[in-house]
């Protein structure tokens, strides 16, 4: 009870018991099998137009040459050798490993522990402090941002001159050489990555917070009164009684990660060289501005093949979460 | 009934179209397709559509048509093909690369110039030699240019040069050497903005046209001439003569993460900290137009021709080409208005581009700047274009990551960029 993302659930149980209900009142009754029908047909041809048919049309599409995205010459599975192939896409001959499959990886590591951890940090602090409201409008302002935007005022901040760019001024103030953030392989995915945390952690933060509210106080209280000190209190009994919202919250920003665009299409366009590309980029690149629409509906395909058992996880969690 | 009625309507109109276009060499006022609509679509916005607005308006005053000009701003590529497969193309369209205009016109999208009853033999005289051709595909005329600016352009600040005492450079050892004098005085002379890779793809093409020569140019932007040939590399090497981290403000590495609009600004903003930006003819318009409206022409901003190499002074442009998916009433007369000097001196007369159109009288230029441009373009012994351009699409991209690679001192396996850029060239096929 009482968990944010799950209202809808518990819900659902007394409304068919009271189905069920009217039904042994009124005895037994055929099944309206038309009106079931009637009902779900908006939905099911919505799904079918805009989610199945594309879904599948792209798979098909991923075993074909594709140009100009239509089928002209199938390929059979010519389009994923090539990707995996494709030092580009994932190159583990060299360490560290490179290309976009690797750099979704380095997001997915960096940015969902580091929002997460921030996240929590700040609820669990703020919550203790007076200015609560305050510091969690701050931290969310950046939500309240489009992405674009988001990367726009950070290409800014970015900026390899000192005259131009916060960081580097900052740096030049204490007599540092002005760093390329964006322009330096080995540091951009990192630059990238501290964008998305900063646009993120006021998410992180609303939903963990709400989370550590609804932790009862009088648990907390007897822990207290029992003598578990501040560190046992928040790691024997606040950290586990959030890890349904924190796992939520992994699954929502492994997703993101995933689907990652916007904010390397406008910052580095996926430079230097090849340096910051992720899959879903990548899939934009080849299809779109390649016309390689075969290709890049393979990278498509495992976009979606790397999702779907985060999503089967996420759908499992929701139900354990709901009974538990 | 109604739909045959409405083809006849068609023939007839098209009939009369071609009747009155014989009589009156197509450019009277009121000619038959007075009164149609066409839609045209671009990808220009800001200033550059106001610019070709102007265009626009006194197309409708000649000759009646009207125009209605469509913007798409991002994906222009994706949008204008989603449009052609779903069967409802613009009836005009200004083509975003001759990749992508060997496409449409190999997949049958696109109208011949013949098909709209325009004879291109009768154009040839409009146009310098090599200009028609960038509208050609296999041969056939499909498309036309209609603006372009020169790439062969090194922009400098006159105000500091007479400080150091040096001069514009004529050669590439020259102008090595000019970098190294303005160095000399604790002044880096680049600015850069390489995180836009079609910056660098732009060197590249300028350098190697001079270099390699226009032929071997030719070669390598039809995909005839492997990227493995020595001429490539003897090209970056060059290249990187200019461009390393003693000439470069702020060093290669901070150039790679600054886009093209902040590398004018080094050379051309308030605080500059470069002396030379080597880019278009369209930097003079951003330069005085946003980086620093104070800059004065001759004083504080002008520009040299990219010096020459072993002699060879070829000239490379980079421009738009238009072309007709319909044969609606209308379009016909619209690009026949695009190849006469009346339009191209509407677009001359914004200052910002280049008309192609041979008859525009120097006088259209509103500035110095872009008469001395149209000058350049005029008396090149050779005029290729951007080649980044001419490659299949994707290919620019490609081409630009590989030489960003190049400049942060790694080594660019020419013979996989090799592989790549023939599958895509195989691919248009």
């Amino acid at each position: 009870m009482g968990i944010a993302p799950t209202p809808g659930i518990p819900q659902a149980i007394p409304a068919r018991a009271g189905l069920s209900a009217v039904r042994s009142a009124r005895g037994p009754e055929k099944p309206n099998y038309l009106a079931a029908i009637l009902f779900l047909l908006p939905a099911a041809i919505l799904l079918l137009v805009f989610l199945l048919y594309p879904a599948i049309y792209t798979v098909l599409l991923s075993f074909n040459r594709g140009r100009n995205g239509v089928f002209d010459q199938w390929v059979g599975l010519d389009n994923y050798v090539r990707l995996f192939s494709d030092p580009d896409f994932i190159n583990l001959s060299t360490f560290p490993p490179s290309g976009a499959l690797w750099n979704n990886v380095l997001w997915i590591v960096f940015y969902t522990s580091i929002v997460i951890f921030l996240g929590l940090i700040i609820a669990v602090v703020a919550a203790r402090v007076r200015y609560e409201s305050v510091i969690k409008a701050v931290v969310f302002i950046p939500m309240a941002i489009a992405a674009t935007a988001l990367a726009v005022i950070w290409k800014f901040v970015y900026s390899p001159d000192a005259n131009i760019g916060l960081l580097n001024a900052i740096l030049g103030a204490f007599g540092v050489a002005p760093i390329s953030w964006l322009g330096d392989e080995h540091i951009v995915n990192f630059a990238l990555i501290g964008v998305g945390i900063w646009g993120s952690v006021g998410f992180a933060t609303v939903i963990l917070s709400a989370a550590v509210k609804s932790i009862p106080a009088e648990v907390i209280e007897s822990a207290r009164v029992e003598g578990a000190n501040e560190r046992q209190i928040f790691f024997r009994m606040i950290l586990p009684m959030v890890s349904l919202p924190i796992s939520v919250l992994a699954v929502t920003l492994v997703v993101n990660v995933i689907k990652l665009f916007d904010l390397i299409y406008v910052m580095t366009f996926g430079g230097p060289g090849k340096a910051s590309r992720v899959i879903a980029f990548t899939m934009y690149q080849q299809a779109f501005q390649a016309g390689q629409y075969g290709y890049g509906s393979a990278v498509a395909v495992v976009m979606l093949v790397v999702l779907i058992p985060i999503m089967i996880y996420n759908v499992r969690r929701f139900r354990t979460g709901a009974v538990t | 009934m109604s739909r045959s009625t409405r083809s006849i309507a068609v023939i007839a109109l098209a009939a009369l179209v071609v009747a009155t276009a014989c009589s009156s060499g197509g450019n009277a006022p009121g000619t038959a397709a007075a009164g149609s609509t066409i839609n045209v679509m671009s990808l220009w916005g800001g200033s550059e559509q106001d610019s070709f607005q102007k265009v626009l308006d006194a197309f409708k005053t000649k000759t009646g048509v009207t125009a209605k000009y469509e913007s798409v701003r991002a994906d222009y590529a994706t949008t204008l093909q989603t449009r052609i497969s779903g069967g409802n193309p613009p009836d005009v369209a200004i083509i975003p690369g001759i990749g992508f205009l060997r496409q449409f016109a190999r997949q049958g999208s696109l109208k011949k110039i013949a098909d709209l009853g325009i004879d291109p033999n009768s154009l040839k005289s409009n146009y310098p030699p090599g200009i028609l051709e960038i509208g050609q595909v296999d041969g056939t005329q499909y498309a036309i240019m209609v603006k372009f600016n020169s790439k062969s352009t090194v922009w400098y600040r006159p105000d500091k040069f007479k400080t150091f005492g040096v001069q514009p450079a004529a050669d590439w050892n020259a102008f090595t050497k000019l970098l190294a004098d303005i160095k000399a005085k604790g002044q880096a002379p680049l600015g850069l903005g390489a995180g836009d890779s079609w910056t660098l793809t732009d060197w590249f093409e300028s350098v190697y046209v001079r270099q390699a020569g226009p032929e071997k140019y030719d070669q390598l932007f039809s995909g005839k001439l492997a990227w493995t040939d020595a001429s490539v590399a003897a090209a970056v090497d060059t290249m990187k003569q200019a461009l390393k981290d003693d000439y470069v403000a702020g060093g290669v590495t901070a150039a790679l993460g600054r886009s093209f609009t902040d590398g004018i600004g080094q050379a051309f903003s308030a605080n500059p900290q470069a002396v030379i930006y080597y880019e278009g003819g369209f930097v003079g318009g951003i330069a005085t137009g946003q980086t620093n409206t104070a800059l004065k022409v001759g004083e504080s901003i002008d520009w040299f021709d990219f010096p020459s190499i072993n002699g060879n002074k070829g000239v490379t442009i980079g421009g738009d080409v238009i072309a007709a998916f319909t044969t609606k009433p209308g379009v016909k007369e619209f690009l026949q208005y695009m190849t006469t000097a009346d339009a191209g001196s509407v677009w001359a007369g914004t200052g910002a581009v280049i008309s192609p159109v041979k008859s525009v009288p120097a006088t259209a230029y509103p500035n110095d700047l872009a008469k001395r441009e149209a000058a350049q373009v005029a008396n090149a012994s050779a005029v290729r274009f951007d080649g980044s351009d001419l490659l299949p699409s994707g290919g620019g991209d490609d081409m630009g990551a590989a030489l960003q690679d190049a400049l942060r001192g790694k080594t660019v396996d020419w013979a996989k960029f090799e592989t790549s850029i023939q599958a895509k060239w195989k691919a248009e096929k």
